[in-house]
């Protein structure tokens, strides 16, 4: 255990969490220093996420040869304590967050890192709470790390307090309430039945279930579904995701685009494990509840929220709000995949994912700017209503001085982007072709990957018409979101009056510039990009390999 | 490789041309001009190979998994549609130099012109479907830009969003379509599926398939019932119509029916949906465009028209057809551009298009009239020119189209009622607007433009009339490879001449000649009376249909959200509660729910009544909780002691000493936090008592009864499970051996499961620090600034009192108690570090202890006030939150120094002078940091809400002041 990479699984946590730390030792008005110790953190996570994807893959033939690694926290033997597990999938997810919270970040420089307190502590603080969650092949753990990312979300969301933000904030923060006692029933009751909380020990445990015990495991199971799915932004369950979406600030709300999938990861990771074909093989299928009643219930729920997404996205006023329906989109459109269970669509569902996780955290960014074109932002509660009523003497007692003022958000700070008007027409054309699956970027190939699948399997399959209706879903939600982005876009670029050309800072238009990049990259590197998550999707469909490494995995002691 | 380049070069050009400044007309015409002559002369420069082998590739691999690749694959007709597209570009670029005008943002036109351009070059070159379709839209947002490209124009806009809806709403359409019919023909490649015609015919998709690919290039090409988008796409500046709407873009959708048409045609559905849209587009586009009062708008109707007849020719699945529709794309690209330059000239000089206004021009513009006159002559299908042609070849082809009597008479009638539509159209225009007198008011005093605005036109215009005299030597070639590249072998014998002696084609055209003058004579009698604007074009008013359909659209999705959806909380809450109900019923409701096999204990009646007193108490916190919240809060801490009791009972003293801390601590907070928040509900208020509320609290009642009793039967189901043999057996034997402690519950939570401690204790410190940063900006609500009654009571009694901080102990009421809490302090603090240093053998814990010692901190808060601790006490919780989460974290890396993983607990015994030999292990600096962060964590949100009274106190000495 002394290769270089020996500790790698766990830097994704530990780092983040060490510079919160540090962060917090730091005065309010040491920025420069708070800054310096964020960036450092997350640039070591963006390497370590890139290094862990790759040590799963072909090019590290020696290090795990079959593509999973397992890190055993505090050393002890896998069953029994947390056993950090990393795959393609895990080691896809880290990279995304580590590119969109680095973006979010820079974005944040620019202006909204100072309207209030902490706010770099708790992007770190969200980091690893997602991070943790992607990673851990613990139930109980994957609890923890929903209750840090969701702390943190509530922290954020909040963050440049004006009345909206606290109004849906608080709604907020009682749905997720809400999810997490689900969640902790559902893991509870799991444990009661299986007696174990490691996700490589359970299938084996559950497999071996009596019919009355496994029926509170799927009842179990069931119910922490509707935990994942409510934080995936599953109709009826996402009432609060558009307002939420929309409340936010521009970098919180990108960095939100992905707390969304990990619902969707989690779903993913769960169905692989406890209802592959592997894992159900032992069963006597006619005994017990058919997985068929799982999927198909996931599939009709993704059509129900495809189209209220689909139905938000033509009623939506707002820009900020229309991104959020299209990110209940996305989510239905996952949820209607897993639910086909169709393997050669699984691939194309994670370059879709991938895709419109980066295209709305860049819209997210991309809204924050125009808003700002249009309208003064809603101010926070401004510096001077702050209290100066001290007490007498020297002492000043803790956060009852001052903040540091906040700047005005179009005071000359850093370097502005010449053409500021085009180059925002550019990134919203670029959004839009992106969200709506419009030639010739990543959105379209997912679509086209997705539909040319679908189409494909409904050659024949038994179930062609749901293939039929996941193609005309898609291609519906693909219309309506360019005929309510044609009509927002109009309405923000191209109206005559009401509008003041905005100064775009490098720093906020940087991160937006970088994340449409790397989906071109995406669309120009298709193939070989398939082809990895081809064999991601393969991993996936057979977890074999999965539970074997981690329950292979010896304790130090 | 000069494939790609033909591609490339445009898309390359418009990049350039984004980046060049807003006034640099010239440069940027250069630009866009080189590109598209370079590749007009790269494309001559491909003649040759065409003409020997047919067909050139150029293949780069992008996505094999899924059958897309870039492929750009030219044979006749591609090279045909090649030149004709980067030619007219070429033409367009030097018209548009001089029709804009200085004002106009050049770089926007051009960039999006050439990215049109390029766009448009990629469909033709398409060698695989998918990619066809993705440039296929590439045109339409490209053509959206142009349309729009005086923004500031109500009608801009709305014409560019029509035309996009419209058009892009058929393009999702043919991607579908062609997803399917790869799949049926078994590749995306252009040459497999065209070989797999039969194949494709006899598929059971083939209708469906059809239909969708159908819609693709009916839209595009403005055919009915689409065509109306066309004559509103007319706002966009007049290069952009002459090369878009007339010349290429358009023709997209013929180019692609005529591509397709060996795999495609041959059947009766392609016979019905495509003659019967290119006739109704044919006779309606005609119809339409002699009531038209704006010069472009019959030019958009007639183009509709002309489009009809291309698509009529190719829905009629005969070879010759084919071949007049192919060489009428050609011609109506030649003389309808010419029109749409010459319309522009007229604009430009006179100021005005509207025909109402325009008259006699020929006398003050003599060469621009010249060309128009020309061109309008080929439209209307005057011989000698090369609309005449293709019209007699259409005209021909009509007699022997049909087989029913119905179609062998009315389709050659329907043509020559369309051909003298066409003539009567030709006519107004021409006549209209350059002959008569010269009109008087015009915007403008109109006069020749400059030679290079007046080149392109006439250049099309001798091409007009080369090919319409000397037909088979001009395009004769051309025309046969291209033809031979769609129809190959199998190539009809067909003649190019002008003069094929008096057939009844031939006295088709006299009478739609005769035909046309005379409706001329007619509308011009109707024009005199009525206001204008077409008879009967009310029903095909596609646009009032697509302005309905957009707003209902937006209506009903408004209307379908607020059904679908909320904003309240309590209706998220009960379909949440209500679908995890439902889905942990699914099961259940199969299979029953079965009673474990172990024991059950004996009741106790002492523990009996400790529960009933803890559910009357929790059931009475959420009844009161809206209406009385300091009762709610009592019953709440009442409902968490007897939690704590229980765990007492069943022997797990750990848990219910942390139990008993935590609810004092949270009982303590929420009762300062009660403080500010706004007045409460009252009991009488008149909505709880209509119909709707109570049926929505009885609708809850019922839910919270069906929900709790449905998790209460689950967990009574687990708890009498025969014991699993799992976890917590390996934690009981090793954790003294391998834990190194005799408290199992302690080891479980710093060793064995110390990394969701880890994770627990950041929620803690993070809850801790949005309290904080949410209230650091808290305001509190008018009717809570007053200072409180009881408070209000002492002050009557005996004065504000300034604060003191050398004053040791408060006066008043609270004198007593302070003495106690101050004697308490030294104690707590013991008691916490010795909790927290038993922890791993016996009860207690870090977590404990930091309660305690928090509990400590807020008892001298509350007695003595915020102010006075604060004189005293240097209280940084946020220091103290950052301090715990590095001694914990800290705990979990020293073992890499060991070479262990994350958190394996290390220890070492020493022997420490005055003490002795001790044990100190890592995880006791960990328990230290949760320790510290629950004290931080805590004194954060303490401070927090103590500090709120500063606040209100300025609040309230701001408002007093004003007032007073």
């Amino acid at each position: 255990m002394s290769a270089w990479f020996a500790h790698l699984p766990v830097v994704p946590i530990v780092v983040p969490l060490a510079a919160a730390a540090v962060i917090l030792f730091l005065t309010e008005r040491a920025r420069v220093l708070r800054v310096a110790v964020a960036s450092v953190s997350i640039v070591v996570q963006l390497a370590a996420a890139v290094a862990l994807l790759a040590l799963t893959t072909e090019a590290f033939p020696d290090i795990w040869s079959q593509g999973v690694g397992a890190y055993a926290i505090g050393g002890w033997p896998a069953p029994f304590g947390i056993v950090l597990v990393i795959d393609r999938l895990t080691g896809l997810m880290l990279v995304l967050n580590a590119v969109v919270t680095l973006a979010a970040f820079v974005n944040s420089l620019a202006y909204w890192d100072r309207v209030g307190p902490h706010f770099h502590a708790l992007l770190q603080l969200l980091s690893m709470g997602v991070n943790g969650a992607f990673l851990t092949g613990d139930l109980f753990n994957l609890f923890v790390f929903f209750e840090i990312l969701l702390a943190a979300s509530y922290g954020l969301l909040l963050h440049g307090s004006n009345t909206q933000r606290v109004r849906i904030g608080l709604h907020y923060i009682v749905v997720n309430l809400t999810g997490s006692l689900l969640l902790l029933v559902g893991v509870s009751l799991i444990y009661g039945v299986t007696g174990t909380l490691n996700l490589a020990d359970l299938p084996a445990r559950a497999a071996a279930l009596s019919i009355a015990d496994r029926t509170l495991f799927d009842a179990a199971a069931a119910i922490l579904a509707v935990a994942f799915l409510t934080k995936a932004g599953c109709w009826p369950l996402n009432f609060w995701l558009p307002g939420t979406y929309a409340a936010a600030s521009a970098p919180v709300a990108a960095v939100f685009a992905v707390l969304t999938k990990v619902g969707i990861y989690a779903l993913l990771r769960l169905g692989s494990l406890i209802g592959s074909a592997d894992a159900l093989a032992h069963l006597d299928g006619s005994a017990l509840l058919r997985p068929d009643l799982f999927r198909g219930g996931l599939y009709y729920l993704g059509i129900a929220t495809m189209g209220f997404g689909i139905v938000g996205t033509l009623a939506a006023q707002q820009l900020s709000r229309l991104v959020g329906y299209s990110v209940i989109v996305s989510s239905g459109l996952l949820l209607m995949v897993m639910g086909l269970d169709h393997p050669p669509l699984l691939a194309p569902a994670l370059f879709y994912l991938v895709g419109s996780v980066l295209a709305t955290g860049a819209f997210f960014m991309l809204t924050g700017m125009t808003e700002r074109a249009w309208r003064s932002p809603p101010k926070p509660a401004s510096a001077a209503a702050e209290p100066a009523l001290l007490p007498a003497g020297g002492y000043v007692p803790y956060g009852v001085r001052r903040a540091p003022p906040v700047p005005e958000q179009d005071a000359e700070v850093g370097v502005a982007i010449p053409a500021a008007m085009a180059f925002m027409g550019l990134m919203f054309a670029f959004c839009v072709l992106l969200v709506t699956g419009s030639p010739p970027l990543s959105g379209f190939i997912a679509k086209f990957a997705i539909l040319s699948a679908a189409i494909h399997a409904a050659q024949g399959a038994p179930w062609a018409t749901a293939a039929w209706m996941l193609v005309f879903v898609t291609l519906a939600a693909g219309l309506a979101s360019l005929i309510a982005l044609t009509r927002i876009g109009m309405r923000l670029f191209w109206s005559v009056t009401g509008r003041n050309t905005p100064r775009l800072r490098v720093l906020e238009a940087g991160p937006v510039a970088m994340l449409v990049l790397m989906c071109i990259g995406l669309t120009v590197a298709a193939g070989p990009v398939m082809r990895f998550f081809e064999s991601t999707a393969a991993s996936l469909r057979s977890p074999q390999i999965y539970i074997e490494t981690v329950l292979a995995t010896e304790g130090s002691r | 490789m000069t494939l790609a380049l033909i591609v490339l070069l445009p898309f390359l050009g418009s990049l350039c041309a984004a980046f060049l400044p807003a006034n640099a007309r010239n440069a940027e015409a250069w630009l866009a001009g080189v590109c598209a002559l370079a590749c007009t002369v790269l494309t001559l420069g491909l003649y040759p190979q065409i003409a020997d082998d047919g067909v050139v590739r150029f293949v780069l691999p992008w996505l094999g998994q899924a059958g897309l690749a870039f492929s750009l694959r030219m044979d006749g007709f591609a090279w045909l549609f090649t030149l004709l597209v980067s030619l007219m570009g070429t033409l367009v670029v030097i018209y548009a130099r001089y029709y804009l005008s200085p004002e106009d943002p050049v770089p926007r036109f051009f960039s999006f012109l050439l990215a049109f351009t390029g766009s448009m070059l990629g469909i033709v070159l398409s060698g695989n479907l998918v990619q066809l379709a993705i440039f296929w839209e590439l045109t339409s947002f490209s053509s959206f830009m142009l349309i729009a490209y005086w923004y500031h124009r109500v009608d801009a806009r709305h014409g560019a969003r029509m035309a996009l809806t419209v058009t892009a709403a058929g393009g999702f359409c043919l991607l579908a379509g062609v997803i399917m019919l790869g799949t049926m023909a078994g590749s995306f490649e252009l040459d497999q599926v065209l070989a797999a015609a039969e194949a494709v015919q006899s598929h059971p998709w083939y209708p469906v398939m059809l239909v969708l690919v159908l819609l693709g290039a009916l839209t595009k090409s403005a055919q009915f019932p689409f065509q109306f988008w066309l004559p509103h796409a007319m706002a966009a500046p007049t290069p952009v119509s002459a090369y878009l709407h007339s010349a290429t873009m358009v023709k997209a959708g013929v180019f692609l029916l005529a591509r397709l048409w060996p795999v495609l045609a041959g059947t009766d559905l392609w016979f019905a949906v495509v003659c019967g849209a290119g006739l109704a587009s044919l006779l309606i586009g005609a119809a339409a465009a002699l009531f038209q009062r704006d010069m472009k708008g019959v030019l958009a109707y007639s183009t509709v028209s002309h489009l009809g007849l291309i698509t009529l020719l190719l829905g009629m699945n005969s070879r010759l057809a084919l071949v007049a529709a192919v060489f009428h794309m050609m011609n109506h690209a030649t003389f309808k551009a010419t029109l749409f330059m010459a319309a522009g000239i007229v604009d430009h000089e006179a100021g005005t298009r509207d025909l109402r206004r325009l008259s006699g021009l020929a006398h003050a513009m003599p060469i621009t009239a010249t060309v128009a006159v020309v061109a309008a002559a080929a439209m209307a299908g005057v011989p000698l020119l090369n609309g005449f042609l293709s019209k007699e070849m259409f005209f021909a082809e009509t007699i022997f189209a049909g087989d029913g009597l119905l179609l062998r008479v009315g389709l050659p009638a329907i043509a020559t009622m369309a051909g003298a539509f066409s003539v009567a159209y030709s006519l107004r225009l021409i006549h209209q607007v350059f002959y008569g007198p010269l009109a008087q008011d015009l915007p403008r005093v109109p006069h020749e433009p400059t030679r290079w605005m007046l080149l392109p036109s006439m250049l099309l215009v001798a091409a007009c009339l080369l090919v319409g005299i000397f037909p088979a030597r001009t395009i004769g070639p051309v025309l046969a490879l291209a033809v031979q590249s769609i129809l190959g072998a199998e190539t009809p014998p067909y003649s190019l001449v002008v003069w094929h002696g008096f057939t009844v084609p031939f006295l088709m055209s006299a009478i739609a000649f005769a035909g046309g003058i005379g409706l001329y004579l007619l509308r011009w009698f109707y024009g005199q009376r009525a206001t204008g604007g077409a008879p009967l074009r009310a029903p095909f008013d596609g646009r009032r249909v697509f302005d309905i359909v957009i707003v209902v659209l937006h209506r009903v999705a408004e209307r379908m959200v607020r059904f679908a959806s909320s904003r309240r909380l309590q209706l998220q809450l009960l379909m949440m509660i209500s679908m995890a109900f439902a889905v942990g019923a699914i099961p259940i409701a199969t299979h029953g729910l079965a009673r474990g096999a172990a024991g059950l204990t004996p009741v106790d009646p002492v523990y009996a009544l400790v529960w009933i007193v803890g559910c009357v108490c929790a059931v009475g916190a959420a009844v009161q909780a809206k209406f009385h919240r300091l009762a709610a809060l009592i019953m709440l801490g009442g409902a968490g002691l007897f939690t704590s009791l229980t765990f007492a009972w069943f022997s797990a003293p750990d848990l219910a000493l942390t139990q008993v801390a935590v609810e004092v601590v949270t009982l303590v907070l929420l009762l300062l936090g009660l403080r500010w928040l706004p007045r409460r509900l009252d009991l009488d208020d008149p909505d709880r008592r209509t119909r709707r509320a109570r049926l929505r609290r009885a609708r809850d009642l019922a839910l919270a009864v069906i929900v709790g009793a449905g998790l209460a039967a689950l967990s009574f189901a687990v708890l009498t499970h025969a014991p699993v043999e799992g976890l917590a057996q390996f934690f009981v034997e090793h954790a003294l051996p391998k834990g190194g402690g005799r408290n199992v519950v302690n080891v479980i939570l710093v060793d064995f499961r110390g990394f969701d401690t880890l994770g627990e204790i950041t929620v803690v410190s993070i809850v801790a620090l949005t309290v904080y940063a949410l209230l650091r900006r808290f305001r509190p609500a008018p009717e809570s600034i007053d200072v409180p009654r009881a408070q209000r009571a002492s002050i009557a009694e005996s004065g504000i009192r300034a604060f003191n901080p050398g004053e040791l102990l408060p006066g008043g009421d609270l004198r007593i108690p302070a003495v106690l809490v101050r004697l308490l302090l030294p104690m707590a603090g013991l008691v916490a570090v010795y909790l927290l240093l038993r922890g791993h053998d016996a009860p207690g814990g870090g977590f404990v202890g930091g309660l305690v010692m928090a509990t400590a901190f807020i008892t001298q808060y509350m007695v003595s006030g915020a102010q006075w601790v604060e004189w005293r006490m240097r209280v940084h919780p946020q220091y103290w939150v950052a301090l715990g989460l590095t001694a914990a974290g800290g705990a979990g890396l020293l073992a890499w120094a060991a070479g262990r993983p994350f958190l394996a607990s290390l220890g070492a015994d020493v022997t420490l002078p005055l003490v002795g030999p001790v044990h100190l292990a890592s995880v006791l600096l960990f328990d230290v940091g949760v320790y510290l962060v629950v004290i931080g964590a805590t004194s954060l949100m303490l401070v927090s809400l103590a500090h709120q009274s500063f606040r209100s106190a300025r609040e309230s000495f701001a408002r007093d002041g004003a007032g007073g």
